[in-house]
């Protein structure tokens, strides 16, 4: 028996993807995460072993910044989370990547299943999100790679934006998922209904 | 269907290409888009719509606009309806329900009409006075009597049935009010590029240049307004928002606002609110909120055909509708007369300008000349005629003569205050202006700016001017440049004025706050008896209370005070607004969180699996945990929790345990770090091994216990309580980041990373066998007791596993990613069913540390020290900590503190109570003969019996002792037994076998 593998279960049990011409819903199930913060004394060290290894410079303001089949989102002071597509097969695990990648600059910890991830795209994705985050999205206050930490809808979340579409992702912890969705769709709701 | 008489044949703002219905008091109307239910039942000749709170008074409409205090009706039906909903600023849809409010058994005929002849008992202060004695009669008799006789409208009683939202929005300029003023702030600071939200509360823009119809720019109004609008949309970065009310002023730059998204429509629209609650952030605001006419308080002046000059001015230019046929005018200032010229324009007969000032001014003058129109110069109305409608007014001339003048329609104007509520809601004093007699904004909240009439600056061309050049400055304030059309062409209206607040010598009643039934009497009633500060006369009268908020009363009353006490206006003061300007429905406020959804629920990894199961959950923070799994044939939770316990005791069990917080801490200081935050010592933990540690808050009171895992030498896994996962969390970042920023540490939540399983029982370790991958040795020697480490399950799943144990059963904790959490306990319970393996809740678990005597909350209850709850071997001597200093203050010494033992009942048969207080067996139930409670209780399977766990004074020594467990409030009276608080295998042999 100890060798049937487990199935992965969604964080997204409740709830529907959203595709109308001015708005889409959908949810990242497909992405390995870490978190990693810099040892003391070490941030410098840190950003340059990233350079080399991804050839992005890891960023010092809430940015987000991509790099080649990975992410870097930043998340606190010389914190950051990397965010990768986790491939198919036995997959990228981006926590035993960056361990051997940062021994001694930085501790990693696994966070691909700790935080559920929804994306939200289009003209309208700026007026829904309006109806829970009390942050500021217009593209002059809010860059194309920005990055938030806030809350939406009294939920903790991590906003970064990928594209000018606007594109942007949120990250939540894994067991807001339906309550999370719950709150998008409705706020959602008037623009994808078409009775 | 009636036929709209009273519509005049072109002009408004209405779609005269559609006709809607609607009903009042079950009559059937009709109207046009573009009406409100006031202007549609004007049309319509209906001028009787309400009675007065008190006395019962036929009312009708006196405004056109959100100032109204007397249209007050019942909109819609059912769950939907709506009291106390302004006739003025309802906009009437196909199929529109309304019923009049405060009249029974009709409008027209109302037996609670004899309350005006009681009027003596109704004065000011009646609540206080006439109902004073015996109390106890207030609840049963006065109160309800009261509410039956005096009130508004119904609530529906039944649960709102709409659906809310609430949102935020940011912009560089928000302009409050789209009138003359507002328009051209949006204008000018739209087309600076700045982001601007212009946002009205009216469903037309326009405000009084519509209402006066004057033309701008060589064009009507309405077409220059739309014009406006035009160009407003082709700017990006503007947003008009109509229907929309900035109801309060908050700091920083923030607006509460109210938008009516569907009240206009007969059903909101699949996926739309009803209303939604606007949070606006602005860097800069345009107050452009326009003025309120205030009426002259006379006799009679509340009846019904008694309006506001300019509601006239309103009904007619912007709503196409005659609200009269033969109209008197009667006002103190020049602004008014042009009332005049829109009445005659309109076709309606005005028998008179009754100016109360001695001496007409030219702008008077020429207006009665070109319409040859009476004008009687220093007038005043005395008194008015008829019964449901106005059918003359007694006037007395400024010779003194009485002059009797048939009409049905008196429109009034004592001048205009300016909308400057938004400008009070920090705490702006208003100034009084002598020239203009009227209140002015003070100081104003940081970044906003009044203009138009808001600012005291009155008439059209001033107004389009100052809203331009505030426009203009708002958007350089914020960092854009200029961008200015020239002036827009328009001609000023005068607006001299004299003040006359009310007419001396009034014979009818005349009233001040028409909503509340205050009338002159009532104020110098107030006088008299002392109440002469204005929040004073506000709470003794009632004044400028309920929807209206005095609007149309509050300078009047005040104004009427100062005469009274010989004082000036500004010596007298005057009441500073609060939020909201108007009313707001609760359920805005609530938004989508109502209901289930008040707040969020957090799903552990095991909910999918044990709803299947049929569990029965409850909620622990915002967590939805499983309680117990009921099972077909058990008949209460008691029976399902007893075999919960016996499973584990005998078996196996499983329990969900992923909810409690999980912190990673890592660097080359980690060990130091969680010496400090930890009572006891993690420097000798070997890496491999698990502790279970105390945290003391910095005053030696405990905080939060759990397990700490070294997974390396610079690596730890620190467990929490569920319910202070984040206390802790905060805790350990702000010991980090404030007291050691010096330590190489670094820590970060892991407690949703991970679904992780207690595997509890004799059976534990050989359904594990079958799920661990081969290569880790799960045996007594390879894995003791307290170990932990990373391993792999299920085929090369990363995993973690703790021997840990909270039942006292041989056990162990299992962690897998999230995802896999659900999987997991599927095959966990798949692999134990050999086992007779079961799951179980949060009472299980609860009972299983109670016969182990663990503590949990009841325990770890902010007042207990480690010692206290038995746990003082534990408390390092040999490293500092936090609390260790406070933690050693006498009080928390004594030896009489209540301790942690446990009790038995000395019958078995009977229950404990947890609340239970003890007291010795003959002492007398009393504060001083109390020597501690019962914390937690439990059935203990394992006993037979009831069990419990308390706090006693010098507890641990007095094992044996029988003491009454004593719970006046559930008749309690119970003989237990202290004893050692552990139940069950108190050597711990099964933990390690």
């Amino acid at each position: 028996m100890a060798d049937q593998a487990l199935a992965a279960y969604s964080a997204f049990t409740n709830w529907t993807p959203v595709k109308s011409p001015t708005l889409t819903i959908g949810v990242r199930e497909d992405l390995t995460m870490a978190s990693f913060a810099a040892a003391k004394g070490k941030a410098d060290a840190l950003k340059a072993a990233i350079l080399k290894a991804y050839g992005v410079e890891l960023p010092s303001s809430p940015e987000r910044i991509q790099g080649r089949d990975i992410a870097f989102v930043w998340y606190g002071p010389d914190q950051w989370l990397a965010v990768a597509g986790r491939g198919s097969g036995a997959g990228r695990d981006i926590e035993m990547e960056l361990k051997p990648l940062l021994a001694g600059l930085a501790s990693v910890v696994d966070q691909s299943d700790g935080r559920a991830v929804v994306q939200i795209s289009g003209p309208r994705a700026r007026d829904v999100l309006a109806k829970g985050l009390p942050i500021d999205l217009h593209p002059r206050a809010f860059k194309a790679n920005g990055v938030a930490i806030t809350h939406a809808s009294h939920i903790g979340v991590i906003l970064w934006q990928t594209d000018a579409a606007p594109t942007y992702e949120i990250a939540l912890f894994r067991s807001f998922s339906d309550s999370f969705t719950h709150w998008l769709l409705e706020a959602a709701a008037e623009y994808t209904n078409h009775a | 269907m009636s036929s709209q008489r009273y519509r005049l044949a072109s002009g408004g703002s209405i779609d005269r290409t559609r006709t809607l219905q609607f009903f009042f008091d079950g009559h059937t109307y009709s109207g046009h888009p573009g009406d409100t239910l006031a202007s549609a039942l004007l049309a319509n000749g209906v001028t009787l719509t309400g009675r007065s709170f008190k006395y019962h008074r036929p009312r009708g409409i006196l405004s056109a606009g959100s100032e109204e205090p007397n249209a007050l009706v019942e909109l819609r039906t059912g769950a939907k309806r709506e009291a106390n909903t302004k006739a003025t600023t309802t906009e009437i849809y196909d199929g529109l329900e309304a019923a009049s409010q405060n009249r029974w058994p009709s409008l027209n005929f109302d037996v609670m009409a004899i309350n005006s002849l009681l009027s003596p008992v109704f004065v000011a202060g009646f609540y206080y006075k006439t109902f004073m004695w015996p109390a106890a009669l207030w609840e049963k008799l006065y109160e309800p009597a009261i509410r039956r006789a005096a009130g508004l409208g119904r609530a529906s009683e039944k649960a709102d049935p709409d659906i809310y939202e609430k949102a935020t929005a940011f912009c560089d300029v928000l302009i409050i009010g789209g009138g003359p003023a507002g328009l051209t702030a949006a204008l000018n600071a739209g087309r600076s590029g700045a982001r601007v939200i212009l946002a009205d509360e009216q469903f037309g823009l326009g405000g009084r240049s519509v209402d006066d119809g004057s033309p701008i720019d060589g064009k009507p109004a309405a077409q220059w307004i739309t014009l406006a609008e035009t160009e407003l949309a082709t700017l990006k970065d503007v947003r008009v928002m109509r229907r929309t009310t900035v109801f309060g002023t908050y700091d920083t730059g923030t607006y509460g606002a109210i938008e009516r998204v569907s009240d206009h429509l007969a059903a909101t629209p699949q996926g739309q609110p009803r209303q939604r609650l606007w949070r606006f952030i602005a860097k800069q605001a345009v107050l452009a909120s326009g003025a309120t006419e205030r009426p002259i308080v006379f006799g009679g002046n509340d009846r019904p055909g008694v309006m506001l000059a300019g509601a006239v001015r309103t009904y007619i230019n912007r709503y196409g509708v005659a609200p009269g046929q033969k109209a008197v005018v009667f006002a103190n200032n020049d602004y008014a007369a042009t009332t005049v010229t829109a009445l005659d324009r309109a076709g309606i007969e005005v028998v008179a300008l009754i100016d109360s000032r001695p001496t007409p001014s030219d702008f008077v003058r020429d207006i009665v000349s070109a319409t040859e129109t009476r004008l009687i110069s220093g007038g005043v109305i005395t008194d008015t005629t008829g019964k449901k409608r106005v059918s003359g007014v007694i006037v007395r001339s400024g010779d003194g003569d009485t002059i009797n003048l048939d009409c049905d329609l008196v429109a009034i104007s004592g001048g205009w205050n300016p909308n400057i509520q938004l400008t009070t809601h920090l705490n702006g004093k208003p100034h009084w202006n002598e020239a203009l007699a009227t209140f002015i904004a003070g100081t104003l909240p940081p970044g906003m700016t009044t203009a138009g009439a808001a600012a005291g600056t009155f008439g059209l061309k001033t107004c389009l001017d100052g809203g331009a050049a505030a426009g203009t400055t708002a958007a350089v304030a914020t960092g854009f440049k200029s961008a200015a059309a020239p002036a827009v062409k328009a001609e000023n209206e005068s607006c001299e004025i004299t003040p006359l607040w009310r007419v001396p010598g009034s014979k009818g009643k005349a009233f001040v706050d028409q909503q509340n039934d205050v009338t002159v009497p009532d104020i110098e009633l107030a006088e008299r008896e002392g109440f002469r500060a204005v929040e004073h006369l506000k709470r003794y009268t009632t004044l400028g209370m309920a929807t209206d908020q005095g609007k149309t009363a509050n300078i009047n009353a005040l104004a009427i005070m100062a005469e009274l006490t010989h004082k000036t206006i500004p010596q007298t003061g005057m009441t500073i607004a609060r939020p909201p300007y108007t009313p707001v429905a609760l359920g805005a406020f609530a938004g989508h969180h109502r209901a289930k959804e008040f707040k969020p629920a957090r799903l552990p990894p095991s909910y999918a699996w044990s709803k299947e199961q049929g569990a029965v959950f409850v909620e622990t923070g915002l967590w939805l945990r499983p309680s117990y799994f009921p099972r077909a044939g058990e008949e209460d939770w008691l029976e399902s929790v007893t075999r919960e316990v016996n499973t584990v005791r005998n078996a196996v069990g499983i329990c969900d345990v992923s909810t409690l917080g999980k912190i990673d801490v890592q660097g080359t200081d980690a060990a130091t770090f969680l010496d400090r935050i930890y009572m006891n010592g993690f420097k000798t933990l070997a890496v491999g091994r698990a502790r279970y540690g105390g945290m003391l808050r910095e005053d030696g009171i405990l905080m939060d216990d759990g397990t700490v895992a070294r997974l390396g030498e610079n690596h730890f896994f620190v467990t929490t309580t569920t319910a202070n996962a984040v206390k802790v969390s905060q805790h350990m970042e702000f010991c980090h980041q404030w007291l050691w920023p010096e330590l190489d540490v670094q820590m970060i939540s892991a407690t949703e990373q991970w679904a992780q399983y207690a595997v509890a029982g004799p059976k534990s370790r050989d359904l594990l066998r079958k799920i661990v991958d081969a290569a880790f040795d799960i045996s007594d020697k390879g894995f003791a007791y307290m170990q932990a480490g990373e391993i792999t399950v299920c085929g090369g799943i990363k995993a973690r596993l703790f021997r840990l144990s909270f039942s006292g059963e041989r056990a162990y904790e299992i962690g897998v990613p999230a995802r896999f959490g659900d999987a997991l306990i599927r095959r966990l319970m798949d692999a134990g069913q050999e086992f007779g393996v079961c799951a179980y809740g949060t009472e299980a678990l609860g009972v299983m540390r109670i016969e182990k005597g663990h503590i949990s909350g009841p325990e770890l209850n902010g007042t207990t020290t480690a010692r206290d709850v038995g746990l003082g071997g534990m408390v390092s001597t040999k490293k500092d900590f936090i609390g260790r200093v406070l933690g050693h203050r006498p009080g928390l010494l004594e030896t009489d503190r209540p301790s942690l033992v446990g009790l038995r009942p000395v019958d078995k048969q009977d229950r404990l109570k947890s609340g239970a207080h003890f007291i010795a067996r003959d002492a007398e139930p009393s504060a001083a003969s109390d020597d501690g409670y019962m914390t937690s209780v439990a059935f203990s399977p394992s006993c037979g019996h009831w069990i419990g766990l308390g706090l006693l004074k010098r507890g641990p020594a007095r094992f044996g002792e029988i003491l009454r467990s004593y719970d006046p409030i559930r008749g309690e009276n119970t003989l237990v037994q202290v004893v050692a608080p552990c139940f069950v295998d108190a050597e711990g042999g099964r933990l390690r076998g």
